[in-house]
């Protein structure tokens, strides 16, 4: 059993935030260091507690905009150590990539109710706190889905298993659970996995860093940008 | 034929001579051997006028029956009044009795003497019938025409005829046949009235405009005859006599007066006049002085037979300045008919003032304008154009201009508001006598405030379109505020119906499904799967409530702006959407008002292609410029004519896009794919976050 994740949950509604810290504490694999209300006392309590990860709602008082997105660059900025989930109440893949615009290391973009997938919520902690990113399946679903793309992106040169594979690595999986998502061998997926990174331009690029570029093409293409 | 024309014309001539001769004779032996009173007013009167006339128009038109005819009746009448002095002489010298007495009888010489005179009068009559029934061209138009008017003729035969037959009786005897000119000019009218009405169209107006002249004349000659039957029955004296001497006389003047005006006016002798317009009114001011004359005499006379001389001179003064305005009247209209309205400088201008103060259809004003000038200045051609510089042109022309290539015109000046050239006046020389510089400041004065007037004519037309303008906009506005209204009302039903019969629903029946599994949990039961039934539940409710919540107001669009939103939407469409946007748009955020509707157009131009277009395409485009934030949706589905179609979707898109000043645009056809473009005010939004 690995140490418990140190957390700082940054939260306005009250029930929200109190839940999540009971779900998260009642795993036993989260310390929830402090449960805050808005994106100054997050700030302020990061740069105190010093937390592996913070989960920040996305919106907070005083403007209940995107507080949570700009508190998430500051942090990352400030504090390179710690990872940031951002909680959303958006299914709208545009907060995402206001989050990733610079960088998806140790960012995470979830929408709020994956809180009742205490799970899913730990291994998102995990990944940001290891410097991965993760994004919410249902965002990718509406880009996987999306008709509007341009014809020059670099996605359209992908094949549809490789956009799958791609699919599941922006959800943040390893190779091995691609592999039983999609019912095939870790090889094989290796192979896709591989081809993606060429097709992409990113075979020079450091082994770790690569699915996190391939995320951030992924994310950065996916919309039909202005020809 | 030549010779025979020739033959005829110098009869003409021997009876104009033969007129005249006869003129003076009369005159000579009137004033001097008989020293009757009234031989200078009957020539001055009657017969000089209806001589003059006829001699005026038979040498300016010596071919037309007509003038001919009048020519006869001006020395007829010359003939008769010599004869009958002659007459009277002989009977002085004889002592005859001419009278017709029932009982006594007639010496052969008196009885020859009777019937000239009495075919005289008679030959006068015939041929004022025969003047009236002929015209305008006098020439025979209808069988009968010729018939009726050769048998009148035979009249001539009753004067000797009659007394043999022993038909004494006097009233018969004076109304059929000593004064034929009862009823007989009456006939001449009857068959110039017969004459109009079977005439084809096209020449009925010209006998027409001339009856007017005729009928009275006619009517006149009756009424002359009618006093000198009681003259005769009252004696030759007084009142009466003056009366029958102004009746008498009349006739002849109006019909001389006439003749000669409508031979000039109408060119109704069948020739083509050219006389000179001063001749025409020198005549007609010659017939009408001439008949005054005769009128004022004969008013003088018969007042001196009652009357001291003094007191007779007096009543002659008078009555002379009391026919004055009469005389001066008639000139005055001989003058306007024959030259057209000669009006002084002062009135002209007056007369355009008024003419310009109610300007305002230019279609009307140009041509009154040219008129007015024309006229007024007796020019030979003017012509008037108004407008230009945002005005329909309008021209008015008066006169003509001489065919050939156009000279420069004598007098040009452009009418001038400011910079602004509004129009141009144009014209001629004078139709007699040369323009003088005060001519010309008339047309320069005259353009000048016709130059106003158009201006005026401008600024009301402007004035009429934005006043028009604004009401539709008002009228326009007031229903676009109302359907707004009502779309608003919509949607929060909508809303609310959504909020109620799902959303609320769902929570109620995940409040069931709670106490379902509490009640489970009670009985010791497995509530594992239930709980992960209720999450699914309750993550169904929550994406309800975010499409519910991004319907109402779309949260990326106040977060990110307008390219982030239409990216986000377009991303969400079943059928491929390409978003161009400019590089221009990146990060500017519009003022609130702007955005919502820029998107709402987008989103409810998306919805509208899903519905009805079956398009495999649609490309979005929004960019800038000129201060506008242009949107436009393309598709390549199935279009709709735009005359016919009258959706609330475009309604409401209009109505939205009005709303905040913009434009809306909508383009398509059957089988072209519609265009919706929309041009908004581009307002910037103050603050980044609202």
């Amino acid at each position: 059993m690995p140490d418990p994740l140190r957390v700082v949950i940054a939260e306005d509604h009250y029930l929200v935030r109190e839940g999540t810290r009971r779900l998260l504490e009642d795993t036993g694999e989260a310390d929830v260091l402090a449960a805050v209300g808005t994106a100054g006392e997050l700030l302020d309590a990061v740069g105190r507690l010093r937390p592996d990860v913070v989960i920040a709602d996305i919106r907070m008082p005083p403007g209940h905009h995107t507080e949570g997105i700009a508190a998430a660059h500051a942090i990352r900025a400030g504090h390179p150590g710690t990872g940031v989930v951002v909680l959303s109440q958006h299914a709208n893949e545009n907060y995402a990539f206001d989050l990733f615009r610079r960088g998806t290391d140790g960012l995470a973009y979830l929408l709020k109710e994956r809180i009742g997938e205490v799970d899913e919520l730990l291994r998102a902690l995990r990944e940001v706190a290891a410097g991965r990113s993760v994004v919410d399946p249902r965002i990718v679903e509406v880009l996987m889905g999306s008709h509007a793309r341009a014809a020059d992106a670099p996605l359209s040169r992908l094949t549809r298993r490789e956009l799958d594979v791609l699919r599941h690595m922006a959800e943040g999986k390893t190779n091995r659970a691609i592999a039983e998502s999609l019912r095939l061998s870790e090889s094989t997926i290796e192979k896709h996995v591989n081809s993606t990174f060429a097709k992409l331009g990113l075979a020079e690029i450091p082994q770790l860093h690569r699915r996190v570029s391939a995320v951030l093409a992924y994310l950065r293409h996916a919309p039909a940008g202005p020809d | 034929m030549s010779l025979m024309a020739a033959a005829r014309n110098r009869g003409m001539h021997i009876v104009a001579v033969c007129g005249g001769v006869c003129m003076l004779w009369a005159t000579l032996i009137g004033t001097t051997q008989l020293q009757n009173r009234y031989t200078l007013p009957w020539i001055l009167g009657s017969v000089l006028p209806c001589y003059f006339a006829g001699l005026f128009t038979w040498w300016h038109a010596p071919t037309s029956p007509v003038a001919k005819r009048l020519l006869l009746i001006g020395t007829w009448l010359s003939v008769t009044i010599a004869i009958r002095y002659s007459t009277t002489l002989l009977i002085r010298a004889f002592d005859w009795n001419l009278r017709p007495t029932p009982h006594a009888l007639q010496l052969p010489a008196e009885y020859g003497l009777q019937v000239l005179s009495q075919s005289c009068d008679l030959v006068v009559s015939i041929l004022v019938v025969r003047l009236l029934a002929l015209l305008p061209d006098g020439r025979y138009a209808f069988p009968y025409e010729r018939r009726v008017l050769g048998a009148l003729w035979g009249l001539l035969a009753l004067p000797a005829l009659l007394p043999l037959t022993g038909m004494t009786q006097l009233t018969v005897h004076y109304v059929v046949f000593y004064y034929p000119e009862a009823w007989l000019p009456g006939l001449g009218a009857v068959l110039l009235v017969l004459r109009c009405l079977r005439a084809p169209a096209a020449g009925r107006r010209d006998i027409a405009a001339l009856l007017p002249f005729a009928v009275p004349g006619a009517l006149l000659l009756l009424a002359r005859a009618a006093s000198r039957l009681f003259r005769t029955w009252q004696g030759e004296q007084g009142v009466l006599y003056f009366v029958g001497a102004v009746l008498g006389a009349l006739p002849y003047v109006v019909i001389s007066l006439a003749i000669v005006y409508a031979a000039f006016r109408h060119r109704l002798l069948g020739v083509d006049l050219a006389i000179r317009r001063s001749a025409v009114y020198g005549s007609l001011w010659l017939i009408i002085n001439s008949w005054y004359l005769g009128m004022a005499l004969t008013l003088g006379l018969t007042a001196g037979q009652y009357l001291p001389v003094g007191l007779s001179l007096l009543v002659a003064v008078v009555a002379t300045a009391l026919f004055q305005p009469l005389r001066a009247r008639l000139n005055a209209l001989a003058e306007r008919r024959v030259f057209g309205k000669r009006l002084s400088r002062f009135e002209l201008l007056v007369q355009f003032g008024t003419t310009l103060e109610h300007a305002y259809d230019l279609g009307r004003l140009a041509p009154r304008l040219a008129t007015g000038l024309h006229e007024g200045l007796n020019l030979r051609w003017v012509r008037v154009r108004l407008g230009g510089d945002g005005l329909p042109v309008s021209l008015g022309e008066a006169g003509t201009r001489p065919a050939g290539p156009p000279g420069a015109p004598l007098g040009e000046f452009p009418l001038l508001y400011g910079e602004d050239v509004l129009g141009i006046i144009e014209y001629g020389p004078k139709a007699e006598g040369r323009c003088t510089p005060e001519d010309h400041d008339i047309g320069e004065t005259l353009a000048r405030s016709a130059a106003l007037a158009v201006h005026n004519v401008r600024l009301t037309a402007e004035l009429c379109a934005r006043v028009e303008e604004v009401q539709r906009q008002a009228a326009e506005l007031d229903a676009s505020r109302a359907r707004i209204v009502h779309a608003q009302d919509t949607e929060r039903r909508r809303i609310e119906r959504r909020l109620h019969d799902g959303i609320q629903q769902e929570l109620v029946a995940l409040v069931a499904k709670l106490a379902l599994a509490r009640s489970c949990l009670r009985r010791g039961g497995d509530i594992d799967a239930a709980l992960t039934e209720m999450r699914d539940d309750a993550y169904r409710v929550i994406d309800e409530l975010r499409e519910l919540a991004h319907g109402i107001h779309p949260p990326i669009l106040t977060d990110q702006g307008l390219v982030a939103a239409v990216t986000s939407c377009a991303r969400r469409m079943p059928i491929p959407v390409t978003v161009h946007s400019e590089d221009s748009m990146g990060g500017v955020r519009f003022a609130l008002d702007v955005e919502e509707s820029a998107f709402y157009l987008v989103s409810e131009a998306l919805t509208n292609v899903l519905k009805h277009a079956a398009a495999t395409h649609v490309t979005i485009r929004m960019a800038r410029g000129g201060g506008r934030l242009l949107v436009e949706v393309r598709d390549d589905g199935a279009g709709f004519p735009t005359e016919t179609t009258r959706g609330s979707g475009l309604t409401g898109m209009r109505d939205r896009i009005e709303a905040v000043g913009g434009e809306l645009a909508i383009i398509s056809g059957p089988g072209t794919g519609t265009v919706i473009r929309a041009r908004l005010l581009e307002r910037v939004r103050e603050e980044t976050r609202a």
